[in-house]
């Protein structure tokens, strides 16, 4: 067990913040201040402000929004609670488009870049047909264990306070109205099945709004070639799909489909070809054939006989 | 005869050594090699062997050195191996061609040294019978005397005991016995002619000796009651006390030994004692069995001694028939022929062995086989009447090359001609086989061609023995005292193995099968396994002369006893196994054997009948009473006179039934019914293990009389019923849903007789009055589709909440059509899903309390997705993706939809099909998969680890073992108990790693011929371990994406490893069924003890505690109000489940976690153990951690470790109600 007085304030540039369970348990938490690197900056600066962002790892799998807000009080205001980069890259965007790629996290934290950020501008917006929501009750998010957050406070210096050290081991803050354990699954239990008005009501709204933008969606589109795609390293690719036989976004010609899937071209040429050749024309070619029969059949042999050698040496032999 | 037999052997073989020594001399590197070979083998097997081998290497070699001595061919060099010499072409066509295939041919050249004795072991035995031959041949005569005045001054002087046989000889008895010197003492059986075969579970080699007994002590009339048995009883004595005696210098141990109980058949067997002395032989683990014989010219006459003769005229009154004539004693004819038989049987074994050469192997192979199948000895239970049939094997192989005896004036046509002499030993062996096979020993008598003709006439033969084989020495029929049934398992036994042999898929290797694997274990053999102790037996009508004719007691009873049960289960069976131990040695001290007192007899089911609830018997107005005489005598109170349907009279017998469980049973309960009346045996004797295996498939009593009370509809049949009036309703519905519904298929276990328990229906008023831990209604899935329509919308989205859209008319439409019927839309799974993927359900519970959940299937999804999936196949798929794969979110996110879809709209409903095809196919095939599921449920690991869908198709794996079979083939198990020990001993043995086909579609369609083998070769990967393939998923992995890892897989291995070593013990009767399904939870770290009454499965928990409902059910007719919450039915809701699919996703990375899903109440966690051990911090590391302590051996100050207290606490914290305990264990 690691008790309170061995635990060290940092750890690998984290501050180390206990959280007492119980008597005999502590759960770590470890804070840092939260950085980004400079090409990224731009991108996410207005989601995590790096000056009052704390990166937190190991958070409780049953944290909730709330139970972090009660837990930073004592810093400072929170002004937001991100979970594993959620939202992080398209939070400008509509929930039903969020879900664009978002950077899968490897252990390079010190660039928490959000990549490629789609332009998704959509200002018709505001006349589009409401969805009527479901119901959501205030259900606990059990998240993987080990996760992270990011906590954004209002000002600056509550970051410092937080990672002031050393930090007293608190309890975790428990919130009645966020059910954990049985009343959870009853409680999600009945989430999940909504009244049924409701649920048309939400069908009904989403497919108009569906409907509206695929209307919107075709106003606006006219045939183009498309857009040529350029990978990492600046190459453009000469793929099939424009049109009249051409690259995606004009230029050469390509290739066709059963080439690139194949790789073959027409195959009745080949053919013809191979057929003329006959296989047992000279003499010699017999013999060959022959002969390969033979070595064919002793490699056999002799592969079955190292076989049943190899079983006789796992005594696979006796019967009993 | 053995020296000169073995020096010809070794002349043979001189030649062979000599020219592979010519041969590989000028290589020098091998050569050592080969020498050593040579050295080990001395003997002629081996040394058959090594001349093969050395004719390969030196092939292999000149290719590889460029032969040396070989200048021209030495300078080609661009030719690395030269063609394959003709005597290699020769082996390789000739094992090809003589053999199943080549492997098979070396399999068996490798086999046959194992099971015959080592050479280099052997001449400390020929020194020993040297030494013995001469200590018997100078024996002292003993005067003649009174039997009994003889036999009692031998028990005082040496303490041996004379094993008269039955009738013992009386104070009245005016014939004397003696001893003299045998007159001759020569080695006979299969030692000498070197066709001996090592016996099973480490029981030595028998070297037969014969005694010849001087004719001068025997009388002309002593083939009359016994006398002959008591003279050869008190010669026996006499040599054996003479052997045993310390001051001979022989330094053995003797004692007596009975074939096959029969104390007519009593021998001495010598076992050498470890000294180290130079006829020390204890190391080839032989013994030297002693046996009396009578002179070539018997002094008894045997024509007296023909099937039909009676000669044990016992003067009694119990027989009534007696009066006027004897029956006849075959059998003890032939114990007394037997006598005269050994060295003719000897001559016509060395004949034949030379005429045919490979008789010798044919003859290993067929007893290998046969004794891996208990027709032979062993010290597990082997087939009653085969024990000491030594000779009949070796007839067997005779008689098929030389042919049968003509019968005069009978069609040649109908009798067996000679097989050819050149056959191979694979070939012979097969013929046996085939012959066993084919063969209808009840019908047919064998005769073997003679040189001079029969001494009996055949008809004897046949009247008084069930089967006969008489062999060409013409005095014995071989299978005399053999009984049909054991007969019938033997064919049973041969029919299964030549459907092996003959399946010639390439990919089946059936060496293993047929001479390697011990088939001898009783429940995957047989369907039923009933024990019997015969300590009370008391037979209706106890025979004196049976007694007598079959020498004994004990063994007159296991005979009436066979013969009995064969006629009164008749077509029920297709074999019948009565099992007995094998007889044991005894000091000489006793006189007699024990008879065993407990048998064994298994069942093999024809499932077309076994179940039959009436045996007919005679009509009542047959002209023959005594029939129907007959059938009340056999039946007893049973039997009874009915009227049937067609207006048919006829006696009858009939097998109440209360349920399926109990309609399972009869065929026990007839053979309990025929103990009983036939011999008495109380119903506490008898044993089988049925019944405890259909109690782990039922609820508990208490809750079972809760659903009985209240009278609602369960079982299969119900389920079905309520899905098919489900589907009507929805279908009427036509006008009230925008697109008519095209299809309704089952995809639950509830609907294809596969699930652990029947299903039932729960109304809500009986819900309410069910305690807490018994809230359970189960969910029975299916899935909807609907007509084409280009309606859909071309989004996945969008077609996730039309999909809604759906569920919510179709549920407004059946609320108002049918009242009652309550039908809600489940929006989501409990975890959150990318929105692309299907997820709504539509909750039906019918008015009834049947419990439905529907899935509508969209074909477009699929297009769709792939469309995401390949997003870029505009891109050659040859071409390397380098900025594709496993980046893109949403790609992840379809893959895994994908992956679902497939799993759930397409695979789903056609294993479904074919599932519920192979339960009505094969009548065990249900009943075999709710065990196995049941097994693996209470191992903590079906569901969470293992699919069910895998597990149906591992079981079908079982019945469709034999893919040839038919449906009532024998090797199909027809018990649901034999089914799930096949099921348990092929996950006991099963490679994994390589991967299993199972033709489970083309074996429902029944178009098994067709089907192409496609063994996968699929690697295990560290996430899933089993690869099952079946023609409509070559991939393999559509059921076992999920599980088992490798860990969990070795752990199935373990577990089905230890039960199978449980199930042994049947064996011994000590058997608990119970206890398969109890599972060990010592080995796992943590231990979470759940709150039973937060579980509304727990009452399905195999060691389920009633006292759990029974305080909250007190009042049956208030309803529990359970913190007053609703008591309304919550289909399907099962936190425990809930909270362990939670634990397992959050900490997936943290432990391994292990439940039982059929009413678990605990959890097991097994940390991984990686996390144990410090390591250096990472930010995202997904698990949670605690720094390790500063200053720990010098450890840099950024390692952490798993915190293992945290997380307990976690688990606590979010199981908060239906957690009660954490036991930390490791």
């Amino acid at each position: 067990m690691s008790e309170k007085q061995t635990l060290p304030t940092t750890l690998a540039g984290f501050t180390v913040l206990p959280i007492v369970y119980s008597p005999t348990s502590t759960h770590v938490l470890y804070a840092r201040r939260h950085e980004t690197s400079k090409n990224s900056r731009s991108k996410t600066q207005s989601t995590l402000p790096s000056g009052r962002t704390v990166f937190l790892v190991n958070i409780p799998p049953f944290a909730t929004e709330r139970e972090m807000v009660l837990f930073f009080k004592p810093f400072g205001v929170v002004e937001r609670v991100v979970f594993d980069w959620e939202g992080v890259d398209a939070r400008e965007a509509e929930p039903d488009s969020s879900d664009e790629e978002v950077e899968e996290m490897e252990e390079e934290l010190e660039q928490p870049q959000p990549r490629k950020k789609r332009k998704l501008v959509k200002e018709e917006k505001k006349t589009a047909p409401v969805v009527v929501p479901l119901p959501t009750r205030p259900l606990r998010t059990l998240r993987k264990s080990g996760g992270s957050a990011h906590v954004v406070f209002l000002d600056a210096s509550s970051v410092d306070r937080a990672l002031a050290q050393p930090i007293k081991p608190r309890p975790w803050p428990a919130v009645p109205e966020e059910p954990s354990g049985l009343a959870h699954y009853r409680a999600q239990y009945d989430a999940l099945r909504p009244p049924l008005d409701v649920v048309r009501q939400h069908a009904d709204t989403y497919m108009d709004l569906f409907d509206y933008e695929l209307a919107k969606g075709r106003q606006k589109s006219t045939y183009k070639k498309g857009e040529a795609i350029v990978d990492e390293d600046g190459f453009t690719l000469v793929t099939r799909g424009g049109a009249y036989g051409q690259t995606v976004g004009g230029g050469v010609g390509v290739a066709s489909k059963k080439f690139q899937e194949t790789g073959e071209t027409s195959k009745r040429k080949r053919k013809k070809k191979e057929a003329k050749e006959k296989e047992t024309f000279y003499a010699f070619q017999k013999h060959e054939k022959n002969r390969k029969g033979l070595m064919d059949l002793q490699k056999k042999w002799e592969e079955d006989k190292a076989k049943v050698e190899k079983l006789k040496a796992s005594k696979r032999f006796k019967p009993y | 005869m053995s020296n000169t037999l073995k020096r010809k052997r070794r002349a043979q073989d001189a030649p062979a050594p000599g020219k592979r020594r010519l041969v590989s001399e000028p290589d020098t590197g091998h050569g050592t090699d080969d020498q050593a070979s040579a050295e080990n083998a001395d003997g002629m097997h081996i040394d058959h062997e090594g001349e093969s081998d050395a004719n390969l290497d030196d092939t292999d070699e000149e290719g590889e050195d460029n032969r040396p001595d070989d200048a021209p061919q030495g300078t080609r060099g661009t030719k690395p191996k030269k063609p394959p010499t003709g005597q290699l072409l020769r082996d390789i066509r000739e094992a090809t061609d003589l053999f199943k295939s080549s492997t098979f041919k070396l399999q068996i050249d490798a086999l046959l040294p194992t099971v015959r004795p080592k050479p280099s072991r052997i001449p400390p035995l020929d020194l020993f019978l040297h030494s013995l031959y001469s200590f018997l041949t100078s024996l002292s005569p003993i005067a003649p005397q009174h039997p009994l005045v003889a036999s009692r001054k031998l028990l005082h002087d040496s303490g041996v005991a004379v094993p008269f046989p039955l009738p013992s000889p009386t104070e009245g008895t005016n014939w004397t016995v003696a001893f003299e010197a045998p007159t001759d003492v020569a080695l006979i059986g299969s030692w000498p002619t070197k066709c001996i075969v090592k016996r099973t579970d480490g029981l030595p080699y028998i070297v037969d000796v014969a005694v010849e007994m001087p004719a001068a002590l025997f009388q002309e009339k002593d083939y009359l009651n016994g006398r002959f048995f008591h003279k050869r009883a008190y010669y026996l004595a006499c040599i054996a006390s003479a052997i045993a005696n310390p001051k001979n210098g022989l330094d053995v141990d003797v004692s007596y030994a009975s074939t096959a109980f029969d104390p007519r058949l009593t021998t001495v067997i010598i076992q050498s004692r470890k000294d180290g002395s130079p006829t020390d032989f204890s190391k080839l683990n032989a013994c030297i069995r002693i046996i009396p014989t009578l002179p070539q010219l018997s002094p008894l006459p045997l024509h007296r001694l023909s099937p039909s003769h009676s000669n044990v005229r016992v003067s009694k009154s119990s027989d009534e028939s007696s009066s006027s004539t004897h029956p006849p004693s075959p059998l003890y004819n032939t114990a007394i022929l037997l006598a005269c038989t050994p060295k003719s049987h000897l001559l016509a074994l060395h004949s034949v062995k030379n005429l045919v050469p490979a008789f010798a192997d044919a003859l290993t192979l067929l007893r290998v086989w046969a004794n891996q199948r208990g027709y032979g000895e062993g010290s597990k239970l082997c087939v009653f009447g085969f024990e000491g049939r030594g000779s009949w094997w070796g007839g067997l192989l005779e008689m098929l090359v030389t042919g049968e005896e003509h019968e005069s004036g009978m069609l040649k046509s109908t009798k067996r001609k000679p097989l050819g002499k050149g056959l191979s030993s694979y070939q012979l062996f097969r013929a046996a086989l085939d012959f066993l096979a084919r063969h209808d020993f009840e019908k047919d008598s064998i005769f073997t061609k003679t040189t001079a003709g029969h001494n009996h006439p055949p008809g004897e033969y046949k009247a008084n023995h069930e089967a006969v084989f008489v062999d060409s020495s013409s005095y014995v029929n071989l299978l005399a005292g053999v009984p049909l049934s054991s007969l019938d398992l033997l064919k049973y036994d041969a029919l299964v193995t030549l459907n092996l042999l003959n399946s010639g898929l390439p990919s089946i290797d059936p060496y293993d099968e047929v001479f390697l694997k011990d088939h001898r274990t009783v429940h995957t053999r047989f369907d039923a396994v009933i024990r019997a102790e015969l300590s009370d037996v008391k037979p209706r009508k106890p025979s004196l002369h049976s007694s007598y004719d079959h020498g004994s007691w004990g063994r007159a009873i296991i005979a009436s006893l066979t013969s009995s049960l064969r006629h009164g289960l008749g077509n029920r069976t297709k074999a019948i196994g009565v099992l007995l131990p094998t007889s044991e040695l005894r000091p000489p001290s006793e006189a007699q054997p024990n008879n065993p007192s407990t048998i064994y007899i298994g069942l093999v089911y024809d499932t077309e009948h076994a179940f039959r609830l009436v045996d007919h018997g005679p009509s009542a107005d047959d002209p023959d009473a005594t029939k129907s005489q007959q059938f009340r005598e056999f039946w007893g109170d049973k039997a009874e006179l009915r009227r049937f349907k067609d207006g048919s009279i006829v006696e009858s017998v009939v097998w109440e039934v209360k349920s399926t469980d109990e309609r399972a049973r009869i065929p026990f309960m007839v053979t309990q019914h025929i103990l009983e009346r036939q011999f008495g045996i109380p119903k506490g004797a008898i044993k089988t293990w049925q019944a405890p295996f259909d109690a782990v498939l039922r609820l508990p009593q208490s809750i079972s009389t809760l659903y009985q009370d209240s009278g609602i509809p369960s079982g299969f049949k119900s389920a079905t019923a309520a899905f098919d009036g489900l589907v009507r309703s929805i279908k009427s519905l036509e006008g009230e849903i925008p697109l008519s519904v095209l299809n309704v298929s089952p995809v639950s276990d509830y609907l294809r007789y596969t699930s652990v328990f029947s299903p039932v229906a729960v109304p809500t008023s009986l819900f309410a009055t069910l305690p807490d831990s018994a809230r359970h209604l189960p969910m029975i899935e299916i899935v909807l589709e609907f007509e084409k329509s280009g309606r859909w919308p071309d989004d996945l989205k969008a077609i996730q909440k039309i999909k809604l859209a759906f569920f919510e008319r179709i549920a407004t439409a059946l609320m108002k059509s049918e009242n009652g019927t309550k039908a809600t839309v489940v929006v989501g799974n409990c975890v959150d899903t990318p929105e692309i993927q299907d997820q709504a359900r539509l909750e039906i519970v019918t008015p009834d309390g049947w419990a439905f959940s529907a899935r509508i299937w969209h074909d477009r999804e699929a297009t769709l997705l792939d469309r995401i999936i390949d997003e870029k196949s505009h891109i050659s798929k040859r071409a390397p993706q380098p900025f594709d794969d496993g980046k893109s979110k949403e790609r992840t996110e379809a893959l895994l939809a994908r992956e679902i879809y497939t799993r759930r709209f397409i695979h789903g409903p056609k294993h479904h099909r074919v599932v519920a095809a192979l339960c009505h196919k094969y009548s065990a095939f249900a009943g075999t998969v709710r065990l196995v599921k049941r097994w693996l449920a209470c191992h903590w690991l079906l569901r969470g680890h293992i699919s069910e869908e895998v597990v149906e198709i591992l079981c079908a794996s079982v019945f469709l073992q034999d893919r040839k079979a038919s449906v009532d083939h024998p090797s199909v198990p027809g018990s649901k108990e034999r089914g799930f020990s096949k099921v348990v001993q092929f996950l006991a043995d099963w490679e994994w790693e390589q991967g299993l086909f199972v033709p489970l579609y083309s074996a429902a369609d029944g178009s098994l011929d067709n089907a192409d083998e496609r063994q996968p070769k699929v690697a295990a990967s560290a996430s899933t371990a089993w690869t099952v393939t079946t023609e409509e998923d070559p991939g393999g992995r559509m059921w076992t994406t999920l599980g088992p890892d490798i860990v969990v897989a070795h752990r199935v291995r373990a577990i089905a490893k230890a039960t199978w070593g449980t199930l042994q013990t049947m064996e011994t009767g000590h058997l608990d069924v119970r206890e398969l399904f109890i599972h060990p939870s010592d080995d796992y770290d943590v231990i979470v003890q759940l709150d039973q009454g937060a579980l509304p499965q727990y009452f399905q928990n195999i060691t389920a505690d009633p006292e759990a409902w029974a305080r909250t059910s007190k009042y049956a007719n208030i309803p529990n109000s359970n913190s007053g919450e609703s008591v309304e039915a919550q289909p399907g809701f099962d936190p425990g489940q809930l909270f362990h699919d939670d634990l397992k996703r959050i900490y997936s990375d943290t432990f391994k976690l292990f439940w039982d899903p059929c009413g678990g109440d605990r959890y097991g966690l097994v940390w991984d153990p990686s996390l144990r051990n410090s390591r250096p911090f990472r930010a995202l590391g997904g698990f949670s951690s605690t720094p390790v302590p500063k200053g720990e051996k010098g450890k840099e100050k950024s390692w952490v470790i798993l915190n293992e207290q945290s997380v307990l606490s976690e688990i606590k914290q979010l199981g908060g109600g239906i957690i009660k305990d954490v036991i930390v264990q490791h």
